[in-house]
């Protein structure tokens, strides 16, 4: 008899299918963005999604006007999964798999995900970095709204960025240590106790920026900068670079494009699945938030207020950052958002009930 | 998922009440933070405690629950 | 007990053979068993009736049940198709629609592994196609129809 058993661990699951194939459906619920997708598109209708934006606002974590919340005794709540699938009714088919734009859910057949196979459609979207073009800025990093970018970067050596000499006599420095409060780069270490009396130069710190020389109320310090005139001939230009690379975590990337947006270098480049068009009614929005809360992409904002009593009456979109998922039009309670998708970017496929499925994402 | 209240734990203060989205819809002078004129709206504080009028127009969005500083009211 | 079971549907089997006009070589290669044992078989002697009157009931049984009582008597995939074959009255046409979702299940669920997937569409192999019917009854979208050959197909076809 063939039956499917479900593990559940935390808010994730898996489903197998107890048959030689080794079909195996899993869902990783922290990806999920509660679009819905899955859940409209399977043909059993085994898919359930709970109400996101309760989920998306996190019980325990919420700051209410900047102070943790004034109840004392928290009631421990459930903790709600956004997506429920009935391994009763699920036939392992994998369109919530292949539909879903996140990859929350992962149908692998005999340990291979059905995203590598041709014969299966999946979303050509992208996210790309020009390693030649990057200058490791980090400002992808700051901006990726799901924490999918790490920038790795190794600084070049200061004294391979600057050129001179510097030197202190001894003799005549005092100790006063005004060269050492003075300098900038935190070069100079003037010990004062009598007896123990010493100046050091720390010649990787320094940049030869004279300061110490000028102040110095004996003329101790001999110093010159030479990067000016003489940097052609010191410096090595290959150790002037800043080195590394960014790393991209493909399963958080949801392909907003807000780093192709920062980058300065327009080293980023991003593909996404859907175009679309988003619309909101103005009159309906009742600025509750719940959308900007369950967009994944950082596109739903409060617009700034121009000045006292002047209000903008809904909230606003950065359409340029929007995938077109929806879920902010599922969590809407006064249905003032309207998300449409009119062009699906996938590979072919040869399966006419799969074509319908894609087909049935454009409204 | 429901709206779920706990009147020992009401303060009155009516945050719930004028941050629903739902309520503004229905009941535009909610905002003005002396309650509506109707009981269309999903809850309003009444004698001091919050009460559940309509609870069957509530679309789960989670705002009254956020804006609670007492948790006397949330979705489960 | 299932040994007596499996030695009576041999027999039925082999006789079956011997009227379509395979040698009793051809018919001990195809059933797995000894010739000494077709010979035995087909001149009547080292016979237990009850156990071909049991397995004569078996093979009056409908398709579906069947298939699943030379399933767990046969067990090995080769010696189930033939067996089946053998006592398969009736040709049958699997029609699959362009509705299938390519599921799989169909593929794991028939007893004689007639089912393939190709490009995400089930592919019914009429050649061991018995038409129990599982498939059609277990496709999630209604994909599947199981169609009896009409006797002049089957005749054209012979």
């Amino acid at each position: 008899m063939i039956k499917n058993v479900k593990e559940v661990k935390g808010k994730d699951f898996n489903i197998k299918r107890s048959a030689a194939e080794g079909r195996q459906l899993s869902f990783n619920d922290h990806i999920c963005i509660g679009c819905g997708i899955c859940e409209n598109t399977c043909p059993v209708g085994a898919i359930e999604i709970a109400s996101v934006g309760n989920v998306s606002r996190n019980y325990f974590n919420t700051e209410f006007s900047g102070h943790k919340k004034i109840a004392q005794n928290m009631v421990s709540k459930p903790n709600y999964v956004k997506v429920t699938i009935d391994e009763d009714k699920c036939v392992l088919c994998g369109m919530c798999s292949g539909l879903c734009p996140a990859d929350a859910l992962d149908l692998t057949i005999g340990g291979e995900s059905i995203k590598n196979m041709e014969s299966y459609p999946s979303y050509e979207k992208s996210m790309t970095i020009d390693d030649d073009e990057c200058v490791l800025c980090e400002k992808c990093q700051i901006a990726c709204p799901r924490d999918a970018l790490t920038v790795k970067r190794d600084l070049p050596k200061r004294s391979d960025l600057v050129t001179g000499e510097i030197e202190v006599d001894k003799d005549t420095c005092i100790n006063c240590g005004i060269c050492e409060e003075l300098c900038p780069a935190e070069a100079i270490d003037v010990t004062k106790e009598p007896g123990s009396e010493d100046i050091i130069i720390d010649k990787d710190k320094c940049v030869y920026c004279l300061v110490c020389k000028k102040a110095c109320p004996v003329d101790a310090i001999k110093a010159v900068c030479r990067s000016c005139s003489y940097g052609e001939y010191d410096f090595d230009p290959e150790k002037s670079v800043t080195t590394g690379n960014v790393i991209i975590d493909e399963k958080e990337c949801i392909n907003c494009g807000w780093c192709e947006g920062v980058c300065p270098t327009n080293a980023a480049t991003v593909t996404k699945a859907f175009e679309g068009k988003f619309e909101i009614d103005e009159d309906k929005c009742g600025e509750c938030g719940a959308c900007i809360d369950t967009c994944p992409c950082n596109a739903l904002y409060f617009p700034k207020s121009k000045g006292s009593g002047d209000m903008d009456s809904s909230i606003k979109i950065k359409e340029e950052f929007c995938i077109h998922c929806g879920a902010c039009e599922k969590v809407c309670p006064n249905d003032a958002l309207t998300v449409k998708r009119t062009k699906i970017n996938n590979t072919p496929t040869n399966s006419k009930a799969w074509q319908d499925a894609i087909k049935a994402l454009k409204n | 998922m429901e709206l779920k209240v706990d009147q020992d734990r009401c303060l009155g203060c009516g945050v719930c009440v004028v941050s629903c989205p739902v309520n503004a819809r229905i009941s535009p002078e909610n905002a003005g933070g002396a309650g509506s004129k109707t009981t269309e709206t999903i809850m309003m504080v009444e004698n001091g405690f919050i009460k559940l009028f309509s609870p069957d127009k509530c679309e789960e969005c989670g705002t009254c629950q956020m804006f609670c500083p007492c948790d006397a009211i949330w979705l489960e | 007990m299932p040994k007596h079971i499996t030695s009576g549907l041999k027999y039925l089997a082999a006789v079956r053979l011997r009227n379509q006009g395979l040698s009793q070589k051809k018919i001990a290669e195809k059933l797995d068993i000894d010739r000494s044992t077709v010979s035995h078989y087909l001149n009547g002697s080292n016979l237990s009736w009850n156990s071909i009157e049991f397995a004569k009931i078996l093979t009056q049984l409908n398709n579906k049940d069947f298939l699943l009582v030379i399933q767990n008597l046969f067990h090995d995939l080769d010696k189930i198709r033939v067996i089946a074959l053998i006592f398969k009255e009736k040709n049958y046409n699997g029609i699959v629609n362009d509705s299938c979702i390519g599921c799989g299940l169909c593929v794991d669920l028939c007893i004689l592994e007639a089912i393939s997937l190709n490009a995400l569409t089930a592919q019914i192999n009429s050649f061991y196609c018995c038409g129990c019917h599982t498939c059609e009854e277990a496709c999630p979208t209604n994909s599947i129809k199981i169609l009896e050959e009409k006797d002049d197909q089957k005749r054209e076809r012979s």
